[in-house]
């Protein structure tokens, strides 16, 4: 039963489908969503078209409307500069750093809800939530002494070892409201059924978190996607080159080309478009377990 | 890295089921509790000692005691970044708040298009600081942006050279960035109040807005203070897209603290100073998140102790 | 602009926030390992091998990759090994590992203030007697460029590379369609700002996002009325040494400018990275702008036929009425400089010394350097100069042979901290938020530090 049971977050239920039947439509909250949907397109739109102009006629075209002779040039520019191998090691260091963080985190979550009775363990969740207001670049200076203490200086590892680290707080927390709706009662019957702790948490906990884990293994993904500042400090050569640090030397490259810069952000962004397109559904109803009441 | 920071723990009645229980599943908690004390907290500690030393970044690191500490208190650019830091961090929250509140509930409602919408809504969290500035830059320039684009002469502002257009502009900017995640934050919460307390409330003649203010907005005001939480605690980290935007100008208009720890400490190779702004930061941003928490009720203290 | 030197002011800034972070490495006796090029205190290669790292990406990478190859073919023995770094990442790279003692042999830089850094932490050679002793190599060398490679009287690095005057560009099309001449001194100026604003063209282009392009105004008004004595005595960090009346006059000047709109609407939102400055010019929305002699490439690569078709035009900067200062005189970089680390092994120096005299003055080098589009530091260039930019490189040449003076850009010529705050105050002024007395009191705070 344990398996089937539904997820913890209310949304999706019948009943809330009733709600608005009888309501008058929310002009104030309608307008507002779809004046902002065009504040927010605009610039996206704007990304998009710029990618296909040339540098040369960027500043001759209107800016909003697209070059009647479109150019993949840029594009073919981007890939041609060892895109591939940078999108890997985004991709190595993404995963690398997300799997065991959010792993990790599930546990430390766990066991921050079954044990919340021990000091220590409350001690550790208060250190957690002290976590949450660190920024990175605060602490930068120490976390590359470290990494260079390690021996991991210019290794994919050096980033995605404080990757990890900084990606705990934040899932520790959201994993950890979400473990705490599971209905106890299912804990109870666990452990008249004599499963341990350790069996629990991975055949009860896991399943059932599933929606959390997505959320905070996209939120966390996102971020360490889109880091910069880790991978600038702790890695030199090309071949450890993230995507967006490349993305800085494609810029050197070019100059200030815009529409490279543009085609480049597109190529960078559509794989979390892609990956957001997947698990959409599963983040909303994290978001709604792990942030919202 | 995404700057988005510390939602707050929401108030619940802590699990009694774990009864005695607890010691076996300490050493589960441990991998991720070292694994930050070794990249999280060393580092902090790192800091608190280089904010007692002087150093340039290229020569020794010589300890000074509180020289590093006097220098940055006497330094007038530091009231001017707190105080640029406040203001960011006010406006973005009031800007923000009610348009995400908004948007969250008209999105909430179970109509096909609203979820589209709430699929596009996401989007700008997925670009990172610095490429949202080069477009804003781009965007935003007198001659060849926006302005020029649409014929509308009145968008050719000075948007990033003058004092208060480009504060607008950076608030603008961030709540562009984030409005869509904190909409749906709201969207989740509005689903989770339970329909029969609006029936009941229509039963009893009330309109839309009475509802909006007598049931949706209380139940939301857990959301609230965590949302409130994120935008506050995470405006303190701002950093790349403020410097790649304006980089603190013009003149010092938009620089927060964030920044001004940058320049101290990588531009003007005043590293011991620029540690002690990273400490006065941590402090704010840690000061912050507990006043919310505490905002939010009395059982969130227990829960902050009894999690 | 890439790779041109100036460009480590391109605050686009990707490389932004962390750039710097990068910097810290100094404590503690390991440094960075060392994976890329044979780091100083780890040897270097066999046999006195030396490293050198530098900028990468056209147009400068491949002139400086062909150098070393042409070193590394003729010396077997004594190879240099070399790692190229995108601009931003370089600036913090270099700092970190010779804090750690992990540098190159070389150090790439762009002199003045960065260098003079180096030279009070002992981290770089004297080459004073190495150039005595060594004439020729010295004679090979424009002498203008040697004024940013010294500090104290010594010089500490060789200028290498090319020279970039700053000049005033202007677009031919837009001077005939509103018949006028090009100014020929400040009051012209100022007289032709009111003609273009008529025609609703902007007088100039100025990307004042940017703050640095702002500045090339302040350098060339204060030159021209005052000489450059004034601004050597704020380099010699003497104190008050903006309390002279000539920049209070240089001063007002900018803002009489700015009040007559003598710039672009919104210019300060204008940014020189994406090069909308340019744009503005060759597009024929501005009539005049002063940029560095860079801008002709760009222009040229991006304004379709505007360059081709004779529609640019340029000159030094004109005189000021009653001004002290020489017209002759510029304002730009006057080089770019290698230096050589002094924690670097014998044998490395050596090597490093040998690569100065030989490959980097030879007539390949200096032919690889003019091929790229720029004016090498090296003399008698002049007869390499051909093809339709023949003429522009010719007067950028004749530029920077012929200044008395060639200054270095302020902010390169500061301190870092300094610089901050001339950029702030720089900023503040041509918005009019600072008055000139403000804008002096201001930045003689931060004389000498």
């Amino acid at each position: 039963m344990t398996r089937h049971s539904p997820s913890p977050t209310v949304s999706g239920t019948p009943d809330s489908r009733r709600r608005h039947r009888a309501m008058s439509y929310n002009w104030l909250g309608g307008g507002l969503s779809w004046v902002w949907l065009f504040i927010v397109m605009l610039p996206i739109y704007w990304i998009v078209i710029t990618s296909f102009k040339t540098q040369d006629n960027y500043f001759f075209t209107n800016p909003l409307v697209p070059s009647s002779d479109l150019t993949f040039e840029n594009y073919k520019t981007v890939i041609e500069n060892d895109f591939v191998r940078y999108f890997f090691n985004s991709v190595v260091v993404t995963l690398g750093a997300v799997l065991p963080a959010v792993l990790i985190s599930f546990m430390a979550a766990y066991a921050i809800v079954r044990g919340s009775a021990s000091r220590l363990l409350r001690g550790m969740n208060w250190i957690f939530l002290m976590g949450l207001a660190i920024p990175l670049q605060a602490v930068i200076i120490p976390v590359y002494l470290i990494i260079i203490r390690l021996k991991m200086y210019d290794t994919l590892a050096a980033i995605i070892l404080p990757s990890i680290a900084f990606a705990i707080p934040l899932s520790v927390l959201v994993l950890s409201n979400f473990i705490r709706d599971v209905p106890k009662e299912l804990f109870e019957s666990m452990r008249m059924d004599g499963a341990s702790e350790w069996g629990t948490m991975w055949r009860l906990a896991f399943p059932l978190t599933r929606p959390a884990l997505v959320t905070v293994l996209i939120y966390n993904a996102l971020g360490i996607w889109n880091g910069f500042l880790l991978p600038l400090v702790l890695t030199q050569s090309p071949e450890q080159r993230t995507i967006p640090l490349a993305l800085t030397a494609f810029q050197g490259q070019f100059g200030v080309n815009i529409p490279a810069i543009a085609a480049s952000v597109t190529l960078t962004t559509l794989p979390i478009v892609l990956l957001y397109a997947i698990g959409r559904r599963q983040l909303l109803s994290g978001l709604t377990a792990g942030f919202g009441k | 890295m995404t700057t988005i920071a510390p939602p707050v723990v929401r108030t619940k009645e802590p699990t009694r089921s774990s009864g005695g229980r607890s010691g076996s599943v300490v050493w589960m908690a441990l991998p991720a509790f070292l694994w930050f004390i070794a990249f999280g907290i060393v580092p902090l500690l790192g800091v608190l000692w280089l904010s007692f030393t002087t150093w340039n970044g290229i020569g020794e690191i010589v300890p000074s005691g509180l020289d590093s500490w006097k220098a940055t208190l006497q330094d007038p650019k530091l009231p001017h970044a707190i105080w640029v830091t406040f203001v960011i961090m006010a406006l973005s929250w009031a800007v923000q708040t009610p348009m995400s509140i908004l948007i969250g509930v008209f999105i909430a409602a179970r109509k096909r298009y609203r979820e589209f919408l709430a699929v596009l809504f996401f989007i700008p969290l997925l670009l990172s600081s610095a490429a949202i500035a080069i477009t804003y830059k781009s965007l935003l320039d007198p001659s060849f942006g926006l302005g020029s684009g649409l014929g509308i002469e009145a968008l050719n502002q000075d948007w990033l050279g003058n004092s208060t257009l480009a504060m607008a502009t950076l608030i603008f900017i961030v709540s562009w960035q984030f409005i869509p995640f904190h909409s749906l934050i709201y969207q989740g919460a509005v689903r989770q109040i339970p329909t029969s307390m609006y029936e009941a409330a229509q039963i009893d003649g009330a309109g839309r807005w009475k509802q909006f203010w007598s049931i949706t907005l209380p139940q939301l005001k857990y959301t609230i203070i965590t949302s409130s939480t994120l935008m506050v605690v995470g405006s303190l980290t701002f950093f790349d897209l403020i410097y790649v935007l304006t980089a603190g100008g013009p003149g010092d208009a938009t620089r927060a603290l964030a920044l001004l720890m940058y320049q101290q400490g990588f531009q003007a190779n005043l590293m011991g100073p620029a540690s002690a702004i990273a400490v006065i930061l941590v402090l704010v941003g840690l000061g912050l998140s507990l006043l919310l928490r505490r905002l939010g009720g009395r059982s969130d203290d227990s829960q902050l102790e009894g999690a | 602009m890439t790779n041109n030197p100036m460009s480590r002011r391109n605050f686009m800034g990707l490389a932004a926030g962390a750039a710097g972070a990068a910097a810290l490495a100094a404590c503690g006796s390991d440094g960075p390992s060392d994976t890329t090029g044979g780091g100083t205190s780890n040897g270097g290669g066999s046999g006195g091998g030396a490293s050198y790292w530098s900028l990468s990406g056209p147009p400068g990478e491949p002139v400086r990759k062909a150098a070393i190859k042409r070193f590394n073919d003729a010396n077997p023995d004594a190879k240099i090994t070399e790692t190229y770094f995108q601009n931003d990442a370089y600036k913090q790279k270099i700092k970190t590992s010779l804090g750690a003692n992990q540098g190159p042999t070389m150090i790439w830089g762009w002199g003045g203030g960065g260098l003079k850094e180096y030279v009070n932490s002992n981290l770089v050679e004297d080459l004073t007697d190495w150039f005595g002793q060594n004439a020729a190599v010295k004679d090979k060398i424009l002498p203008s460029s040697f004024g940013a490679a010294t500090v104290n009287g010594k010089i500490y690095a060789m200028p290498i590379e090319t020279v970039q005057p700053i000049v005033l560009f202007y677009n031919k099309k837009v001077f005939d369609k509103v018949g006028v001449q090009p100014p020929k001194s400040w009051g012209e100026i100022m007289a032709l700002v009111p003609k273009f604003n008529d025609q609703k063209i902007a007088p100039f282009s100025l990307a004042g996002q940017s703050r640095w392009t702002n500045m090339m105004w302040l350098e060339f008004l204060l030159d021209r009325t005052a000489g450059s004595e004034v601004f050597d005595r704020v380099f010699a960090g003497e104190k008050d040494a903006w309390s002279d009346p000539a920049v209070l006059d240089m001063l007002t000047k900018i803002q009489d400018l700015v009040k007559a709109n003598g710039f672009q609407k919104g210019f300060s939102s204008t940014t020189a990275d994406s090069n909308a400055d340019q744009a503005l010019l060759y597009t024929g929305k501005a009539a005049m702008m002063l940029h560095g002699s860079w801008s002709y490439g760009i222009q040229t690569a991006n304004g379709g036929n505007f360059v081709k078709d004779g529609g640019l035009g340029w000159m030094n900067f004109p005189p000021v009425e009653g001004g002290k200062g020489d017209p002759s005189n510029t304002v730009g970089n006057p080089g770019q400089y290698l230096s050589i680390s002094s924690k670097a092994t014998d044998a490395a120096k050596e090597t490093a010394k040998k690569f100065f005299s030989t490959t980097l003055v030879d007539d390949q080098e200096k032919e690889g350097w003019v091929k790229s589009g720029g004016v090498p530091v090296l003399k008698n260039s002049e007869s390499l100069f051909t093809g339709g930019d023949a003429q522009f490189l010719k007067d950028m040449a004749g530029i920077a042979n012929g200044a008395k003076v060639f200054a270095q850009s302020w902010d390169q010529a500061l301190s870092p901290t300094a610089a901050e705050t001339l950029l702030d105050n720089i900023a503040k002024l041509f918005q009019l938020q600072v008055s000139p007395q403000q804008w002096v009191d201001s930045m003689n705070g931060v004389i000498g530090k």
